[in-house]
């Protein structure tokens, strides 16, 4: 039995990984509760997908990723908060027509020449790959991003809860706001290097909303999520390491997984 | 006609789509079905997978994923537990997830998986074209029998049990009818662009139309140009559909959603 | 002394388009300011002035401190992770830094808000499981222990119990006691009737004043126009829709 869980550890590759889903679990964790709390779980994905044109070109002219992924997200939050304004056409109309144009600019510039671009490591992550650069970008865009939502909660909570007695209150609703979409960005971009730009907001979605159904209390949600999120790491590395299927989809299938049991659960 | 028979084929597709991406693309955007829509193509890429590996036609396996999704939301979306978007994201990114758990056993090379999230120009059949053109016909059908309903439920849900419709099976028919378009656009735009075919032309006509007969009639007949358009470009440089249906459809939608906020402030 | 003082205030949600226009008014300490008028008539356009989360907004507001809001019951999340004593921490948020705990005399004051409310009970419960009248006051709460000067109470007893409406209406007698005011939007003129000053609202103020000067038929009329009903006795009444902001 321990053998089954501590051979993949032989592996520098899978060691490397599991570093990086630890990593990670300590921004995604708790950023996925609040993520869910301020309703914007549509502008997790449409953030993750719409950054594939910046994945690409940056592939393309060899630049490093990280890069790319920063240039991407820029460019999708940015469209994003401005079509997201249109009253006429709804919300999510618009974003869904800014983020569907990006990402199929995104693979039209990966089709199209003859030299491949790797689209589907940028796609689904290449987790195995990542190495100690990589590890250490993520190790610091997660400790600020934790750190932010640590400093951040009560009016992060504020805002969520009461929106209208914010201002009362002395929290500005509209500002901590952004900051919670800046805070989606920064770890959007450290989690595409190991899950890719599809899988990226599983790590931050999943599970959050397997905490909010387990916890009652929004400290108890937060540390669990940390913890659930780590768990579907585990449990993911090891689904792919004994069944030999790509990592990061098999961490983002285990934490998915992990939010639909959490459903079942009694109130 | 002198053009070779891939391409023929795929302009007729692009054509029929036409239809429901002019007649169920005004419903998405009024409806705000956007997500939805984007979600149950993505949805079918397991299905897809699968369908390579076992041998069954795909629409048929994509049309089961579709469904399975579709069902999968509504009782999610109902137990409460979790918000409707998150729902949706969560059973989007677990698909996704599935279809390259599966793929990974299934495909040699990333080809065929590119194939099927963004679509191929050549890949195509007669039967595709024939069964697009069964759906857009069934399209038509749906949607005059059931525009009033469609109309008032979206406008008011409550008042609309009032007027004695029922809102939630035709709801549930307007999804269905959704997922088995996006079913249907597969296998020209990909999986992951259903949304440029069903979304974006009606989207770029409600920039400008206010009123439900012209926002239907524009948007039929900007998704017939867009898509042949997008034909010409995606064979020029040799990519499937869905990624030059996306960059020329994204392109019209910025040049008119300028043109209108420019109009707007000139006028006010 | 007066704790609130409006000259001229005029403000709206888009520049040039003035919600609420023409509106001056003050009241003193341990006064009860009843606000009446249609929806969509100005009620919460003046709270917002008054809180400065007015787009835009010219006239003089002079407020003693940072105002206490209760927002309308049906404002906030249901499915919110926190208990009705967390709820009513969130008062003491504005004047705790980041970086400390609340300190244990707020966490005190927050008990005996509740209390006070009559919820010192349901401290523990989850705020979403309370009912209706319950929730609003534990929002009523929360403003007691910001320890405002002046509260701003956005339709507290619509749709609420009667149990929970008359220990809210003897709570207000206990702030008036300590001198704090308290502005109430209401639909209700019988209730408007018992305070000290009635503001009139249609898009501008129709009437300030006592109440037995305010409440005349003409003035309902002005501010209510078609909502109002006259019954056979002579009183009015006022119509009022169901709240679809």
């Amino acid at each position: 039995m321990t053998g089954w869980l501590l051979d993949p550890l032989d592996s520098p590759f899978v060691v490397r990984a599991l570093a990086e889903l630890l990593i990670l679990a300590v921004a995604c964790g708790p950023l996925g509760v609040w993520i869910l709390l301020h309703r914007h779980a549509y502008a997790a994905e449409s953030i993750s997908h719409g950054m594939l044109p910046g994945l690409v070109l940056a592939a393309l002219v060899g630049a490093p990723i990280l890069l790319g992924a920063i240039g991407g997200v820029l460019v999708a939050a940015a469209g994003i908060a401005l079509v997201a304004r249109d009253v006429r056409l709804g919300s999510d109309v618009g974003v869904a027509v800014y983020v569907s144009a990006l990402f199929g600019l995104g693979g039209l510039l990966a089709l199209v020449p003859d030299a491949p671009a790797r689209l589907q490591e940028l796609l689904f992550g290449d987790l195995l790959g990542v190495d100690g650069t990589d590890l250490a970008v993520a190790a610091v865009l997660a400790a600020g991003v934790a750190l932010a939502l640590a400093a951040g909660r009560r009016p992060l909570a504020v805002a969520a809860f009461d929106p209208t007695a914010a201002g009362a209150l002395g929290v500005r609703a509209a500002g901590w706001e952004l900051v919670l979409l800046a805070l989606l960005a920064v770890t959007t971009v450290a989690t595409v290097q190991g899950l890719g730009n599809l899988l990226a907001v599983a790590l931050v979605l999943a599970p959050g909303a397997a905490a909010l159904n387990l916890a009652r209390r929004l400290g108890p949600a937060l540390v669990l999520a940390t913890a659930l999120a780590a768990l579907s790491g585990v449990a993911g590395l090891l689904l792919s390491y004994h069944l030999e299927v790509a990592a990061g989809a098999a961490v983002a299938l285990c934490a998915v997984a992990l939010a639909g049991l959490s459903v079942l659960a009694p109130r | 006609m002198g053009f070779p028979p891939y391409l023929e084929r795929a302009l007729l597709e692009m054509l029929l789509l036409s239809v429901p991406a002019g007649l169920l693309g005004s419903w998405i955007v009024l409806r705000r079905l956007a997500f939805f829509t984007h979600a149950v193509g993505s949805a079918a890429f397991p299905g897809l997978v699968l369908a390579s590996a076992w041998g069954i036609a795909p629409p048929v396996a994509a049309l089961g994923t579709a469904l399975g999704f579709g069902v999968a939301q509504e009782r999610l979306a109902r137990s409460g537990r979790l918000a409707g978007d998150a729902v949706t994201a969560l059973l989007l990114i677990g698909a996704l997830a599935l279809g390259v758990v599966l793929a990974s056993d299934v495909f040699g090379s990333g080809a065929e998986v590119d194939t099927l999230l963004f679509g191929s120009l050549i890949g195509l059949s007669a039967a595709d074209v024939w069964l697009t053109a069964g759906v857009a016909a069934a399209v038509l059908g749906l949607d005059a029998a059931l525009r009033r309903d469609w109309l008032a439920a979206g406008f008011e849900p409550g008042g609309a049990r009032a007027l004695g419709l029922r809102p939630a099976t035709t709801d549930r028919l307007l999804l269905a009818a959704i997922a088995v378009c996006a079913v249907v656009a597969l296998d020209a735009v990909g999986a992951l662009l259903v949304a440029v075919v069903l979304i974006v032309p009606a989207a770029t006509v409600r920039l400008v139309c206010d009123r439900l007969r012209p926002l239907r009639l524009g948007a039929v007949s900007l998704a017939a140009v867009e898509g042949l358009a997008a034909v010409w470009l995606a064979d020029a440089l040799n990519v499937g559909a869905g990624p030059a249906l996306a960059v020329l459809g994204g392109s019209v939608f910025a040049l008119v959603a300028l043109c209108a906020a420019a109009h707007r402030r000139w006028t006010t | 002394m007066s704790q609130v003082v409006v000259r001229g205030l005029q403000g709206g949600y888009a520049p040039g388009r003035a919600a609420l226009t023409d509106v001056s008014f003050s009241a003193a300490g341990g006064e009860v300011v009843a606000v009446l008028g249609p929806n969509g008539g100005g009620k919460t356009t003046l709270f917002r002035a008054l809180l400065d989360e007015l787009p835009w907004r010219r006239g003089e507001v002079g407020l003693s401190g940072r105002p206490a809001y209760v927002p309308q019951g049906d404002r906030t999340r249901l499915d919110f992770p926190l208990s009705a004593l967390d709820a009513v921490l969130m008062g003491a948020y504005a004047r705790t830094p980041w970086f400390r705990r609340i300190a244990a005399r707020d966490r005190a004051a927050a008990r005996a808000a509740l209390e006070r409310v009559g919820l010192a009970a349901e401290a523990g419960a989850t705020f979403g499981a309370l009912s209706g009248g319950q929730r609003q006051r534990v929002l009523i709460a929360r403003a007691l222990l910001q320890d405002a000067g002046v509260l701003l109470l956005d339709e507290p007893l619509s749709g609420v119990d009667s149990v929970s409406a008359a220990r809210i209406i003897a709570l207000f007698s206990a702030l008036q006691a300590e001198g704090r005011t308290l502005l109430v939007a209401t639909h209700d003129v019988g209730q408007a009737a018992g305070w000290d000053r009635v503001l009139c609202l249609n898009g501008r103020q129709v009437a300030f004043g006592p109440p037995a000067t305010v409440l005349g038929t003409e003035t309902l009329r002005q501010t209510y126009g078609a909502e109002l009903v006259v019954l056979p006795d002579g009183t009015a009444a006022v119509g009022v829709g169901h709240h679809a902001h």
